[in-house]
């Protein structure tokens, strides 16, 4: 019962590892804290959008091992031993193909969900290459837009489809 | 944004136990200062709107192995669903639509998939009013706990009878839930259907959700009849009488209108500011007398 012994203290913070856009990193935070919190106010990195807080509008979704994830409904010691990307990790290497997509396609206009968009394309071209359109509108279920309308989003997917099947790398642009 | 800007407080103290006799033991320790928690979706949904205060002591459940189990007993032809089992692993698993195809869909019409990575059949069947919850009730589902003892087991419709007023439950951990597969009857054919009523269908709570199972033979005569309905905060329940009035008669026009009025009779919803009792009652009568229909054909 070690673990249950020394429960990770609100007080005495030890650190969670875990791995954010591939750099392994120790978060010396409390443990419940939410992973959009330690992301935008502990790590400065505000690509992640806080909006409803509860799950219910997809700004904040990141990827946790892969699969898409609200990161305001995501406590830190969840995130222990995980592997974290957010939607700076998916530009490291230069622009996505799916960001690509969202822009020429005008799969935007404010933005402010553009980023939680992304994330879950990515997550579900990753896991489906190919996904028929009744798997793209499951997959974008979680994400809310309430300027662009949903056609430019949809196209978009399709065109980041096309671009992957063809090869086209990150950092074409 | 959730009225409290700034968040709920994020002090509590989080214990990872190993086994679930760990995990029974802190929670007799904590008493009620001490929440399980698994995915923590539904949790955190209740402390951002103030149904629930965040407790001083959570006892992380998910790295206890025993409740990650998904299998199937082959000579029983019975499911366990591990409680730590996530709605998406449900959505995929082969054997949970094979043995459960009822359930692959609730699964697929519960929130998004960004929640069902992190939600559990677990959480959404302690919620009470889960969407899978009438999926489940056509599979005479028991649920397996841990009480300190030597493990209780008890159907899931006992235990929604008396869940909402008597909170013993909440001293034990949910292990599993089993599920029976059905058989299906010689000269026989399955007829099964699954539907959320809601105004965004994938994500708020439902108006009404219902789960159907029946068997047809030759001449159209019904047998093994299962039907449950729930949706929104209403506590989901098979409808027996309507169930033994339909074994043994063919789904006709006369048999249909008489299910249908006694939905309107019987059925008792829970109805909200949106969504009154008479808008629920008929949009389940209407949902099973359509079903019906469609397996007569």
């Amino acid at each position: 019962m070690k673990d249950s012994i020394n429960p990770l203290s609100p007080l005495d913070t030890r650190a969670i590892p875990c791995t954010i856009n591939g750099n392994d990193v120790s978060l010396h935070v409390p443990p419940a804290k939410r992973l959009l919190h330690v992301l935008r106010d502990d790590l400065a990195m505000t690509g992640t959008k806080r909006s409803c807080d509860i799950g219910r509008c997809g700004a904040c979704m990141v990827m946790v091992d892969g699969a898409a994830v609200n990161s305001c409904l995501t406590m830190a010691y969840q995130c222990s031993g995980k592997s974290i990307t957010t939607i700076e990790g998916v530009s490291a290497g230069g622009m996505d193909p799916i960001q690509r997509a969202f822009l020429e396609e005008g799969g935007f206009q404010c933005g402010y969900c553009t980023p939680g968009m992304i994330i879950s394309v990515k997550a579900l071209l990753d896991h489906n290459a190919d996904p028929s359109p009744l798997e793209i509108e499951e997959a974008l279920s979680g994400n809310i837009c309430r300027c662009t309308g949903y056609g430019g989003i949809k196209r978009a997917v399709q065109r980041a489809i096309e671009w992957r099947k063809e090869g086209y790398e990150s950092g074409n642009d | 944004m959730a009225a409290n800007a700034q968040g709920v407080a994020e002090a509590p103290f989080v214990w990872h136990p190993s086994n679930t006799a760990e995990a029974w033991q802190l929670k007799q320790t904590f008493g009620a200062e001490g929440v399980f928690t698994a995915g923590g979706t539904l949790l955190r949904t209740q402390w951002e709107s103030g149904l629930a205060a965040m407790p001083t002591h959570l006892i992380n459940v998910g790295a206890i192995e025993e409740l990650h189990r998904l299998g199937m007993d082959g000579e029983s032809q019975t499911g366990h669903i591990g409680t730590m089992i996530t709605l998406s692993e449900i959505r995929t698993s082969p054997l949970i639509h094979k043995n459960f195809p009822l359930l692959t869909e609730a699964a697929r019409n519960i929130a998004a998939p960004s929640i069902r990575n992190l939600a559990t059949i677990g959480g959404n069947v302690l919620s009470m009013v889960g969407d899978s919850i009438p999926a489940l009730l056509l599979y005479d589902p028991v649920l397996h706990w841990h009480d300190g003892s030597n493990g209780l087991e008890e159907p899931l419709s006992e235990w929604l009878s008396t869940a909402a007023v008597h909170a013993a439950w909440k001293e034990r951990l949910l292990i599993a839930v089993e599920l029976a597969k059905p058989t299906l009857d010689t000269n026989t054919k399955r007829f099964v259907a699954y539907h959320k009523v809601g105004r965004r269908d994938a994500f708020t709570p439902s108006v009404i959700t219902a789960a159907i199972s029946l068997q047809l033979d030759p001449d159209h005569r019904l047998s093994d009849v299962r039907i449950a309905l729930g949706g929104g905060q209403t506590i989901p329940s098979r409808l027996e009488a309507v169930e033994a009035f339909l074994t043994g008669k063919p789904a006709d026009k006369k048999a249909i209108t008489q299910v249908y009025g006694m939905i309107l009779e019987s059925f008792e919803p829970k109805g909200d500011a949106f969504v009154p009792v008479s808008y629920r009652k008929k949009a389940a009568a209407n949902l099973i007398a359509s079903e019906l229909w469609k397996a007569s054909r």
